[in-house]
């Protein structure tokens, strides 16, 4: 590397207009190539080492610009040009590819008379459009320099305000997000371009993502508050929500693998069930996430089970993230940011579930003004109110509810369900309060309950309840922490009304009490360092039954209650070692107590668990702690740049659950409930490995990755013959410790822009079980490996989006995918004097595969800016082609012979509609 | 449910989920190796009581056939020194042999199909049950429960019981008389023509397991064999049960475990988890072929219990059967008796007495009057009263 100038005072030197440095052949060297944000020591470097060009310059005149270019056959001239533009820097190239940069005027070897005309040829060839672009571009890498240090001397981060403006109309772009990289704080500009957000002092590049338009940069020296203002392109007319630009930036070069983001503009766009946006249905759009089946509650990541993906909104926990038993997803689309999962490389401060974590960002109210949106459907309506209260607090609160019923009305008298109903509602209040500039405190709330019968008699029902604090506290420059307290319950029971004398009430529910610290710490430009710990206090119900009325002689029966505490330490760090390689790693240590009061059978030590070896009961004082499972869990991901658009990653991480769902998961069960981790059951753990390739193509137009993964997986849980889930106070004895392995290979190509993008992926995965070898009670398939539940090798997902005019989109989604394994019952015969049923192997034969379209038009309304409301519809048709998709399969006797049916819950094409609104 | 719920509103189908919803038969294909399996039971007796093996195939579930049972098999014992005993076929399908064998030799059983199958079971190490220490019961607010102790060895931890119950009972309407077809005429019973006592027998009710292992000094303390609720007509008269105690191996105690919780009521939401049955069996030329069926071998002990109503007074009885059970209030007067008696439907039960003189009876249904529908009226070879 020269850092020399070779200043050549040749005496001719001649004061020339800005950025026509040219002396060579204009023609010169194309070149192509993305350099994101780096100096101009660090480009001229590269330009050097793949070409014969020679840089000779003074570094500290050098030393604020910034190069963001993506070049595209550009001669080295043109880009010197735009990196140069408007900065005093001038630059030569003479005809041994040397280049002299220098300050104020520029070198200049030639007086030929073609000299201006070079120039002149130079602009028009230039395919960085035109003198906006150029300007544009400089803007882009000119440090600004924000707010005075001295003003506020002592806090560590400031607030950078400003108005994003269109580049041509000079209107406010609403919308437009405002995010950096490292923290990925970001800020949404509200209807006037305003935004506002809290960063850390200091240098930054932000960059700015317009809905449809590309993605802006500028770099920023934040020594105070201050305001920044900054015009982008924009595109009023055009409403095709690309999908968040983080995910664009990063999907090469986050540490980080197996995570996956969807923004609300992708999952607004996919075809819903009911027209309602719904992002547990868009996340079975990703590759590595199913379902067993249309209409179930949970999902299933990378072969795990529906109880190992940890569900976080804005902090809280959701036990049930599902309505009406998984026809919609308990989450109001207007209230929801961002959703980001993590099916590897989870980050070190999450743990507790073994296969995902699934981070549902809430909205916080508008800084600006008060605003409302909602839509209406066929079964469901919503409305969401933002606002601010006083300088310093904003509010949002969205509720949601089906008013169904009407259309139970309508049935024929004799329909069965004429007295069904099936109701829920949902409600999020979150507060947002800065105290000030180094104290934020906010306010998350949540709560949604369902209720739903099918005759008059039996009501079902469940509910969510949660409730967080978090204090956000900016220590300094460079650490950061948030510490949240609070309460989530999940609650589910049947009022069963039959007649007075067996009227009962059964039920279960969880609550846990939580509470975390989380810091950040930015050690210095490499290093990352994310620290804290975590501790919820579990408290179970695990099922009740109880007489109603006095007349009732249903026995009070009861389930002992389960306590427990889980804490958690954690430390982790994210080295940037240089330009290609970054390492992500921590490690989290996760202590468990089981607590009494409760009362817990002994086992014959050696033997297998069950009634029979049963050899007395030990009973726990209340707070007692009946026993202790610790351990470490890793995190270890790291990434490879093999060049500017490609890069490969590895990740390995440890996973610790002790929490489980107890379900027979042959079809959805009302009565699925959750079981704590104690003496007799161990705690769930897992390990991931996997491998990614990821790629982008044609100008980030295209992305494509590859991951494959191999998970093993120890103490799952599955079922003895015979179990029986329910009120069972000995649930140890129904329960086989299993083995698992899950391995797969998901890819992905994804367009992101353009009248026609999407995305069409394709995965291979198996879920494996096997009875673990030391459990003597019974080896289901002969301690072989069998399929589990949700074993579904092959899936493709195609999603596509058309966008017909600028204010009419088309969209398609096509789903695959193979039948999901099942136990029938083969045969029957005569053992004992009694009639029993021969099963064949567990999970030894499949439902029909899986396959649907859908359809779905979005319509928006006309988009003057100064409209009162805007409006949107959204129509569809689910399911188009009517494929009856089996759900489940099952046997009933008929005329006392046993007969197998399939059911289908989405049979036939079903239309919908829905109105949203926004003013 | 019928199909038409397809035709209704798709928010309806998930209603229907717990229903049966849009039902479409769902026929697979299974392998044949699944549904026609080879099915052994059978306990071999080593101290001269009589061993039986039943031999049967499953059938495919949407048979109507219950059993289907394996004959012309040959079914023979091979102890280890290379002795072979071999069982006769007493009926269609089961195999019996008597003898007496050293339960200190190691065995095997050995199944030659009519289709030249040849299965082997592995080895039976037999097992000599200890006595049944005492049988007795005990009268709860649920009824009466009937207990079992038993002290097991080292070598005898598990056991399982078979018992036989069999009960005397009484038809709601009890009558002495029978109608006469030759004579047209009512005339007294004789004692084998009697219809107002009964008895009758549950032979293979359930399953009881027990490991004495996880009880100190391997005591089974008045285990619960079986429970009669209150009302039970079991207890209407005099009550027998036999226990048949087997000491089992650990292996087919985990077998039968399996049996005893598999259970016919499938497809349901709230059933219990399928259950999969292999044994002690295999096919010689073929591992990979699942046989079902645990035979053990061993000597097993017995013990009879008899309960009288007296013993569990009061025991109110309900017998559904005989719930509407009346005595007809007209009487049937002897021209009529042919008309009313002859086709067997009812049974003359209470005379009409005119001064001294019978003239005509008052009926009441066969079905109210006569046991031997539910029951037969020949006392049980091994009866005491």
């Amino acid at each position: 590397m020269i850092k020399n100038l070779l200043l050549v005072l040749l005496g001719w030197m001649l004061l020339l207009g800005p950025a026509f440095g040219q002396v060579e052949s204009p023609e010169g060297e194309k070149f192509s190539g993305f350099y994101p944000g780096i100096n101009f020591d660090r480009f001229a470097h590269q330009i050097e080492s793949s070409t014969a060009y020679r840089f000779y310059f003074d570094l500290s005149e050098v030393e604020n610009i910034l190069v963001n270019i993506n070049a595209k056959d550009n001669t080295l001239s043109q880009i010197l040009e735009v990196v140069f533009e408007n900065s005093d820097l001038k630059f030569v190239i003479d005809g041994k590819k040397r280049v002299f940069i220098t300050k104020g005027s520029r070198l200049d070897f030639s007086l030929g008379k073609d000299f201006f005309q070079i120039g002149e040829k130079g602009e028009q060839t230039d395919s960085l459009q035109g003198n906006d672009e150029l300007k544009r571009a400089f803007t882009r890498n000119k440090l600004y320099v924000i707010g005075s240090p001295e003003k506020s001397n002592s806090a560590t981060t400031a607030t950078l305000t400003g108005k994003i403006t269109g580049l041509e109309t000079g209107n406010p772009v609403s919308g437009a997000v405002v995010f950096e990289k490292i923290n990925y704080s970001r800020a949404i500009a509200n209807e006037q371009g305003l935004y506002s957000f809290t960063l850390p002092k200091g240098r930054h590049t932000l960059f700015v993502q317009n809905l449809g338009g590309f993605v802006e940069q500028r770099q920023i020296n934040l020594q105070g508050d201050g305001s920044l203002d900054m015009a982008i392109e924009e595109n009023i007319i055009s409403l095709s929500e690309v999908v968040v630009s983080s995910e664009k930036l990063t999907n090469v070069s986050r540490p980080e693998m197996g995570v996956q983001s969807l923004s609300m503009n992708t999952m607004r766009k996919l075809p819903a069930v009911l027209g309602e946006v719904d992002i547990l249905k868009g996340l079975l759009t990703l590759p590595g996430v199913n379902t067993v089946g249309e209409a179930s509650v949970g999902f299933n990541v990378r072969g795990g089970a529906a109880d190992q993906n940890l569900i976080l909104y804005n902090n809280t926990t959701i036990y049930n993230p599902a309505h009406l038993f998984g026809l919609f997803s308990a989450f109001n689309p207007d209230m929801i940011e961002s959703v980001d999962l993590y099916k590897a490389g989870v980050p070190v401060k999450y743990g507790g579930r073994l296969s995902s974590v699934l981070n549902v960002n809430a909205k916080y109210g508008s800084k600006e003004k008060l605003k409302a949106s909602g839509g209406i459907g066929l079964m469901t309506g919503r409305l969401t109110l933002e606002g601010p209260i006083g300088d310093k607090t904003t509010f949002i609160i969205g509720g949601r509810s089906t008013y169904s019923n009407w259309l139970f009305d309508l049935l024929e008298e004799k329909t069965d369900f004429r007295e069904g109903r099936a109701s829920f509602y949902d409600l999020n209040f979150n507060m947002e309060h800065r105290l000030n500039d180094k104290n934020i405190i906010r306010l998350n709330s949540y709560m949604s309950k369902d209720n739903f019968r099918f005759d008059q008699d039996t009501l079902f029902g469940y509910q969510n309840q949660n409730v967080n604090l978090s204090w956000t506290h900016y220590f300094s420059e460079r650490l950061e922490g948030e510490f949240v307290i609070g309460q989530d319950r999940y609650k589910f029971g049947i009022e069963g009304r039959d007649n007075p004398l067996n009227a009962y009430d059964f039920g279960f529910d969880i609550q846990q009490d939580h509470l975390r610290a989380d810091f950040v710490f930015e050690k210095d430009l490499k290093h990352t360092l994310n620290f804290g710990f975590s501790s919820i206090r579990y408290g179970l119900r695990p099922g009740y039954i109880d007489p109603f009325g006095s007349a009732s002689i249903v026995n009070q029966e009861k389930v002992n209650s389960e306590q427990a505490l889980e804490t958690a330490l954690y430390f982790g760090d994210d080295f940037e070692i240089n330009d290609r390689i970054s390492v992500n790693y921590g490690l989290r240590y996760v202590i468990y107590n089981s607590l009494g009061p409760n009362t817990l059978k002994t086992y014959q030590p050696g033997q297998a668990i069950s009634e029979s070896t049963v050899i007395g009961e030990k009973s726990y004082d209340k707070g007692e702690i009946m026993n202790t499972y610790h351990g470490p869990e890793f995190r270890i991901s790291g990434r490879y740049n093999l060049d500017k658009f490609s890069s490969i990653k590895a990740g390995y991480n440890t996973m610790r659950q002790h929490i489980h769902l107890l379900t027979n998961s042959s079809s959805i069960s009302p009565t699925d409930t959750w079981k704590l981790s104690d003496p007799n059951i161990r705690p769930q753990w897992g390990d991931q490995i996997s491998l990614g390739y990821y790629r982008n193509l044609k100008a980030n137009t295209y992305e494509f990755s590859l991951e494959v993964y191999h998970r093993s997986m120890k103490n799952l849980i599955d079922y003895r013959s015979g179990a029986s889930l329910v009120l069972n106070n000995d649930i140890e004895q129904d329960i086989l410790r299993t083995d698992g392995r899950a391995y797969g290979a998901e890819m992905m190509l994804k367009k992101n822009s353009g009248k026609l993008n999407g995305w069409i992926s394709y995965t291979y995965s198996r879920s494996l079980l096997r009875t673990a070898g030391d459990e003597t009670a019974e080896k289901i398939n002969g301690g072989e490996y069998y399929p589990s539940n949700f074993d579904q090798p092959h899936n493709i997902v195609l999603v596509g989006n058309y966008e017909l005019s600028k204010r009419v989109g088309a969209a398609v989604n096509a789903n695959y995918s193979t039948g999901r394994p099942v136990t029938l019952p083969v045969a029957k015969f005569v053992y004992g004097g009694s009639e029993r049923v021969f099963f064949s192997d567990r999970n030894a034969y499949r439902i029909p595969d899986y396959f649907r379209v859908d359809l779905s038009m979005n319509l928006e309304g006309n988009h003057k800016v100064r409209k009162l409301a805007h409006s949107s519809w959204s129509l569809g048709v689910y399911n188009v082609l009517g494929r009856k998709n089996p759900y489940s399969v099952f046997f009933t006797p008929v005329n006392g012979v046993l007969k197998g049916y399939q059911l289908s819950i989405f049979a036939q094409p079903i239309p919908f509609v829905t109105y949203n609104f926004r003013f | 449910m019928p199909n038409h719920n397809c035709q209704i509103s798709f928010f309806l189908l998930l209603m229907v989920l717990f229903f049966g919803g849009c039902k479409d038969p769902f026929e697979p294909e299974f392998a044949e190796t699944d549904i026609s399996q080879l099915v052994v039971e059978g306990f071999v007796e080593t101290n001269r009581a009589e061993s039986k093996i039943l031999l049967s195939r499953t059938t495919p579930i949407s048979n109507a056939t219950d059993q289907l049972m394996e004959s012309g098999a040959q079914v023979s014992l091979e102890s280890d020194s290379g002795t072979q005993w071999d069982f006769n076929e007493t009926a269609l399908g089961v195999y019996t042999h008597t003898g007496f064998f050293d339960t200190q030799k190691k065995y095997k059983l050995k199944i030659v199909l009519k289709n030249n199958q040849q299965y082997t079971s592995e080895e039976l190490m037999p097992i000599v049950s200890p006595e049944i220490e005492e049988i007795n019961f005990r009268k709860n607010e649920e009824g009466v429960e009937i207990l079992l102790s038993t002290k097991g060895t080292s070598t005898s931890e598990y056991f399982l019981w078979e018992y036989a119950e069999h009960w005397i009972f009484r038809p709601r309407i009890q009558t002495i008389y029978i109608y006469n077809p030759e004579t047209k005429e009512v005339d007294f019973r004789k004692p084998e023509q009697s219809i107002s006592l009964c008895w009758t027998d549950n032979l293979f009710p359930k399953i009881v397991l027990e490991n004495a292992g996880r009880y100190s000094g391997n005591f089974i303390f008045q285990k619960p064999i079986v429970k009669i609720p209150n009302l039970s007509e079991k207890l209407m008269q005099r009550y027998s049960i036999n226990v048949r105690q087997k000491a089992i191996s650990k292996e087919a105690f985990d077998f039968w475990e399996i049996q005893r919780k598999n259970s016919d009521d499938i497809g349901g939401i709230f059933s219990p988890l399928p259950s999969l049955i292999g044994g002690n069996f295999k096919n010689i030329s073929n591992a990979a072929e699942n046989v079902i069926g645990f035979v053990s071998m061993g000597q097993s002990s017995e013990k009879r219990l008899y309960i009288n109503v007296a013993d569990v007074f009061p025991w109110p009885v309900f017998i559904p059967e005989y719930e509407f059970c009346q005595v007809e209030t007209t009487p049937t007067f002897m021209a009529n008796y042919e008309f009313k008696f002859g086709s067997g439907v009812f049974i003359p039960a209470v005379p009409e007495i005119a001064g001294t003189t019978t003239i005509g009876y008052k009926a009441a249904s066969t079905a109210c009057t006569d046991c031997t529908l539910r029951g037969y009226n020949v006392k049980p070879v091994f009866w005491e009263d």
